[in-house]
């Protein structure tokens, strides 16, 4: 059966264990470059090749188990060194490209492994939540409507109350995300905003605001977590996540 | 309606359910245009290019509408969080009432 060479991550060292990867299989490293160390399992192409791969792409549950997989090894390097993590079934013809992988991008791999050396990601969500004041209680009440026996002109004049409402909530809001990125910018080495998550996918109904990714030196992990602390409230709750592996801050083309 | 747990935009052409997912397609599609003619109406009104009866005849219009559809929503089992359209970055086409 063909094989192929998933690649989860590069680094600088060798780990002594590692977590099994992508459907159960054992993880090994491959030695090469500037003293880059690249972590992969050998994968059979009938379920890893281009092909087979458009195919389970499509099934979520295949892909949140590829994921934790993925995660669990990367997760496993970051914690002990420095990492570069790669992105989702990097799938190789074999070990040959492999190397020269870490040969011809060896000096890009150490720029980005010196950039998070002694850093780790946060995320930083912020949800607008109904403020205690009732933001969205636009109806007037309909005994001080001026309109009275002009039904139509009493309810356009309601909507309108509530679409301004609506948009100056909205711009409010948005300008707090704003300032919230950039105050825990100002802490971070980089920062960096991803889309919003879909609601559906996260489980949580309330308006993303910000999710924000930020790399931290583990020296201000504290003044951070007070920070993310101090931005929250009057309608904006904050969630903080991490530490991750820096995948926000890592990413480059491997091909 | 079945009371299995799926993507709540996703149309889903399955024989039991064909009529329902196609009432709210379609009753998605109408109260999009509802919602663009009220916008326009209050836009036109803040701009005082409208006589008073015609605010009246429009609002009282629009006013219809909006009872007509939470009739038809009722009748079909469905709720307006069901006709909400997610604009991606534009946010989604009626306020969610959360």
């Amino acid at each position: 059966m063909p094989e192929g060479t998933y690649l989860y991550a590069v680094a600088r060292d060798v780990l002594s264990q590692c977590p099994d990867g992508v459907a159960d299989l054992p993880v090994r490293t491959i030695s090469g470059g500037p003293g880059l160390v690249a972590y992969v399992s050998t994968v059979p192409l009938d379920r890893f090749g281009e092909q087979p791969l458009r195919r389970s792409l499509e099934d979520m549950d295949w892909v949140a188990e590829t994921a934790r997989a993925h995660h669990r090894v990367v997760d496993a390097v970051a914690a002990a060194t420095a990492t570069a993590p790669v992105r989702l079934v990097t799938v190789y013809d074999g070990d040959g490209p492999v190397r020269d992988l870490l040969d011809r991008r060896g000096q890009d791999f150490l720029r980005v492994l010196d950039h998070v050396t002694g850093r780790r990601e946060w995320g930083v969500k912020a949800y607008a939540v109904a403020s205690a004041d009732g933001a969205d209680g636009q109806d007037e009440p309909a005994a001080a409507t001026p309109h009275a026996g002009r039904p139509g002109t009493a309810y356009l004049q309601r909507r309108r109350a509530n679409l301004r409402g609506r948009e100056q909530i909205r711009r409010q809001a948005l300008q707090r995300a704003d300032h919230i990125h950039r105050a825990l910018s100002a802490l971070s080495v980089a920062g960096c905003r991803h889309r919003a998550q879909d609601p559906s996918l996260s489980g949580r109904h309330d308006w993303m605001l910000l999710n924000g990714a930020y790399l931290v030196d583990d020296k201000r992990e504290d003044e951070f977590a007070e920070l993310a602390r101090d931005l929250g409230g009057d309608g904006v709750e904050l969630r903080v996540t991490g530490p991750w592996a820096p995948y926000s801050f890592t990413v480059m083309e491997t091909r | 309606m079945s009371p299995v747990e799926r993507p709540s935009r996703r149309i889903v052409a399955d024989p039991d359910t064909v009529e329902r997912d196609l009432t709210r397609l379609v009753l998605t599609v109408v109260e999009l245009v509802r919602q663009l003619v009220e916008r326009q109406c209050v836009r036109r009104m803040e701009q005082g290019d409208l006589t008073d009866d015609q605010i009246e005849t429009l609002g009282v219009t629009l006013m219809r509408l909006e009872e007509a559809m939470g009739d038809l929503c009722d009748r079909f089992g469905l709720t307006p969080q069901d006709l909400n359209l997610d604009l991606g970055p534009l946010g989604t086409l009626l306020p969610t009432n959360d």
